[in-house]
C-alpha cells in the first residue's frame, strides 16, 4: 500500500513539474509557430502520409534497396569462404574472419554516413589502416617467429635452397603481371602473391599497389591489396588442392620413395645464433624486408632466448590471434564490391594460380638438380621441395601426406618444415627486393 | 625522391628484376646455408676451445656433434616427456572434502545494521 502511494506521490510530482519545464519549451514554440503555421493546416490532415513517406525513407536506406548484384555475389563468395573454412579446414583461422569480413563490407549502405571501409571516419576505416599502411604484417610475422622451429633447417642448411628457388614463382608472376598490362609497382605487388604468403603480400601491395603512390607519368597506382590479398589467402588455403597434381606429374615413383635420414639434434646455442646471424645477413642483403624478417628472427629469439618465455608466449598466442582477427577482417571487408569486382582482380586471381604452379614446380625441379649432386644418404625426396613456396604450415602437410601416399613408413614432415620456413625468409627477401626496385 | 627510369619499355625493366632478384635471393639463402654449414660449427668449436675445460686438452674436443643423437630421437625424448607432464594429474587424491569458510565478524556485513530491519 505504501509502495503504491510513493509511485503516485512520484507520479503526480512529475506532472506538477511539467509545467514548469513547459513554460520554457512553450516560449520557444511560439516563435517557430509564425513559421510553421503556412504548412500546419497541410501537416494536419498529411500525418499518414507523413508516416509512409518516413517509412520510404527508412526503406530507402536499408539494404534491400541499395543491393547490386556484385554485393550479392561477394556476399556468396563470403559464405563460401565460410564454409570451405569449417567443412573442409581449409586453414580456418584465416578463411573464416576474411569469410565474415567480405559479408561486413558487402552489406550495401548509403554512402556518406561513415560506415564503409572506405570512407573516412568510420570504424572499419581506422582498423583498415593497420592494412593500408603495413602495420598488422611485421606484428604477424613476430608471433610466426615465436611460433617457428627452425632447428631442421640448422641441421640441414642445403634445404634453404628450395626455398630460394620456390621464389621463382614471385619473380615470373611478375613478369606475367607486366605482360598483361599492369604496371611496374602493380606487377610487383601481384608477383608477391607467388610467395605464398600473406603478410608479405600485405605488407608489399600496401607500400606498391596502394592508390595512392605516383607512377612516373604522373597517374596514381591502382588500389590492388584488397584483390592481391584475397588472393594469396586463398591459394594459400587451396595448397592442399593445387600442389598434389603438380607433385605428382613432376616427380617418378622412385623419387617419391627416396628416404632421408633423420636431421641431428640441434644444440640450444645454435638455436641461438642462428636469429641473430640470419637477421644481420638477411637485412644487410635487403634492407627493404627489415619490418618482416626484423620482426621474425625477433620473435624466434624470443622463443629460443629461454629467457623470455613470457614474451614469446604473448606474441605466439594473444598478440598473433588479436592482429589475425584484424587483418582477416579488414582483408575481407575491403572487398567492397564496387572496387573489388573489376577485370584487375580477375587477372589477378588467374596469376595467382599460376604463381603457386610456378613455385612449387621452380622448388620441385630445383630438389630434383640437387639431387644430381647429392650421393647415398644424403639424397633429398624431390617433394619437399614443394614446400618451398612458404604457405607454412600447410605446403608441409601435403608434402607429408603425398609422401605417405608412397611409402606410408616415410614421415617427411620434420624435412619438409626446412624448406617451408627457408621459404618464408625467402619470400620476405624478395618483397624486400621489389619494394627496393620499385618502391 | 623518385628514379628516373631510364628504360621506356616496361617489360625490359622486368627482366633485369626478374634477373637481378632471383639472383639476390639465391645469393642470399646461399650465404645463410653456407654460414650455418661451415661457419656456425667453425665458431661452436671455437667457443669450445675458449671454455674448455682445465684439464681438457684441446685435441679431446670434437669438432663434430654426436651424428647418431638425431632429431628424431629428440622428438621421441620430448613427446615421452611432454606426454607424461600431460597426464600427471591421473594420480590425484579423488576424495573430495568441502571445508566450511568462517567468516570473521564485520558490521559492514551485518544483518543487524541491515535496512529491512528498519521496516514497520
Amino acid at each position: 500500500m505504501k509502495k503504491i502511494l510513493l509511485i503516485i506521490g512520484v507520479i503526480s510530482l512529475l506532472i506538477s513539474m511539467r509545467p514548469i519545464l513547459g513554460l520554457t519549451s512553450a516560449s520557444n514554440t511560439v516563435e517557430t509557430t509564425a513559421v510553421t503555421s503556412i504548412t500546419e493546416d497541410e501537416q494536419e490532415d498529411s500525418f499518414i502520409s507523413e508516416g509512409i513517406s518516413g517509412v520510404k525513407q527508412f526503406l530507402s536506406y536499408t539494404g534491400f534497396a541499395n543491393a547490386q548484384a556484385g554485393n550479392i555475389i561477394m556476399i556468396v563468395i563470403g559464405i563460401v569462404f565460410i564454409y570451405l573454412g569449417i567443412k573442409f579446414d581449409y586453414e580456418p583461422l584465416l578463411l573464416i574472419p576474411i569469410g565474415v569480413g567480405v559479408i561486413i563490407g558487402n552489406i550495401p549502405f548509403v554512402a556518406g554516413n561513415q560506415t564503409g571501409i572506405y570512407e573516412t571516419g568510420s570504424v572499419l576505416n581506422y582498423l583498415y589502416f593497420g592494412v593500408v599502411k603495413g602495420i598488422y604484417p611485421p606484428l604477424i610475422f613476430l608471433g610466426i617467429g615465436a611460433m617457428t622451429d627452425f632447428s631442421s633447417l640448422i641441421a640441414n642448411p642445403k634445404l634453404m635452397l628450395l626455398g630460394a628457388a620456390a621464389q621463382i614463382g614471385v619473380f615470373g608472376t611478375f613478369l606475367g603481371a607486366l605482360y598483361l598490362g599492369f604496371n611496374l609497382p602493380e606487377a610487383g605487388a601481384i608477383g608477391i602473391i607467388g610467395g605464398a604468403d600473406g603478410p608479405t603480400a600485405i605488407f608489399l601491395s600496401s607500400k606498391l599497389a596502394n592508390g595512392v603512390n605516383l607512377l612516373p607519368d604522373g597517374t596514381t597506382v591502382k588500389n590492388l591489396i584488397g584483390p592481391i590479398a584475397i588472393a594469396a589467402y586463398s591459394y594459400m588455403a587451396l595448397v592442399p588442392v593445387i600442389q598434389p597434381p603438380i607433385m605428382k606429374l613432376l616427380t617418378t615413383k622412385n623419387e617419391r620413395l627416396i628416404r632421408m635420414k633423420p636431421p641431428r639434434a640441434v644444440s640450444q646455442k645454435e638455436k641461438m645464433i642462428f636469429p641473430v646471424v640470419a637477421l644481420l645477413l638477411t637485412t644487410f642483403i635487403s634492407p627493404s624486408s627489415l619490418p618482416l624478417l626484423g620482426m621474425l628472427f625477433f620473435g624466434n629469439l624470443l622463443k629460443e632466448s629461454g629467457r623470455t618465455e613470457r614474451l614469446a608466449e604473448t606474441a605466439r598466442t594473444k598478440m598473433i590471434d588479436i592482429v589475425t582477427i584484424l587483418l582477416g577482417v579488414t582483408v575481407g571487408a575491403s572487398t567492397q564490391a564496387d572496387i573489388f569486382i573489376t577485370k584487375d582482380s580477375m587477372l589477378i586471381f588467374g596469376l595467382g594460380a599460376i604463381s603457386f604452379v610456378i613455385a612449387t614446380m621452380g622448388g620441385l625441379i630445383f630438389a630434383k638438380f640437387m639431387n644430381l649432386f647429392l650421393k647415398g644418404d644424403n639424397k633429398i625426396n624431390p617433394l619437399i621441395g614443394a614446400s618451398g613456396v612458404s604457405a607454412v604450415p600447410d605446403s608441409a602437410r601435403v608434402v607429408h601426406a603425398e609422401g605417405l601416399k608412397a611409402d606410408p613408413k616415410n614421415y617427411l614432415l620434420m624435412h619438409a618444415m626446412a624448406p617451408n620456413v627457408a621459404g618464408v625468409i625467402g619470400s620476405a627477401i624478395a618483397a624486400g627486393i621489389i619494394l627496393s626496385f620499385l618502391g | 625522391m623518385k628514379t628516373i627510369l631510364l628504360y621506356t619499355d616496361v617489360l625490359d625493366e622486368g627482366y633485369i628484376i626478374l634477373m637481378t632478384g632471383l639472383l639476390i635471393v639465391f645469393g642470399g639463402l646461399l650465404l645463410l646455408t653456407l654460414f650455418f654449414k661451415y661457419g656456425l660449427p667453425f665458431m661452436l668449436y671455437i667457443y669450445k676451445l675458449i671454455t674448455k675445460g682445465p684439464d681438457k686438452k684441446v685435441t679431446e674436443i670434437s669438432p663434430t656433434v654426436n651424428e647418431n643423437f638425431t632429431g628424431e630421437i629428440a622428438a621421441a625424448i620430448s613427446v615421452a616427456v611432454h606426454m607424461y607432464l600431460d597426464e600427471q594429474h591421473d594420480n590425484e587424491n579423488a576424495i573430495l572434502t568441502i571445508k566450511q569458510a568462517r567468516k570473521m565478524y564485520s558490521p559492514w556485513s551485518s544483518k543487524i545494521y541491515g535496512a529491512y530491519n528498519n521496516r514497520f
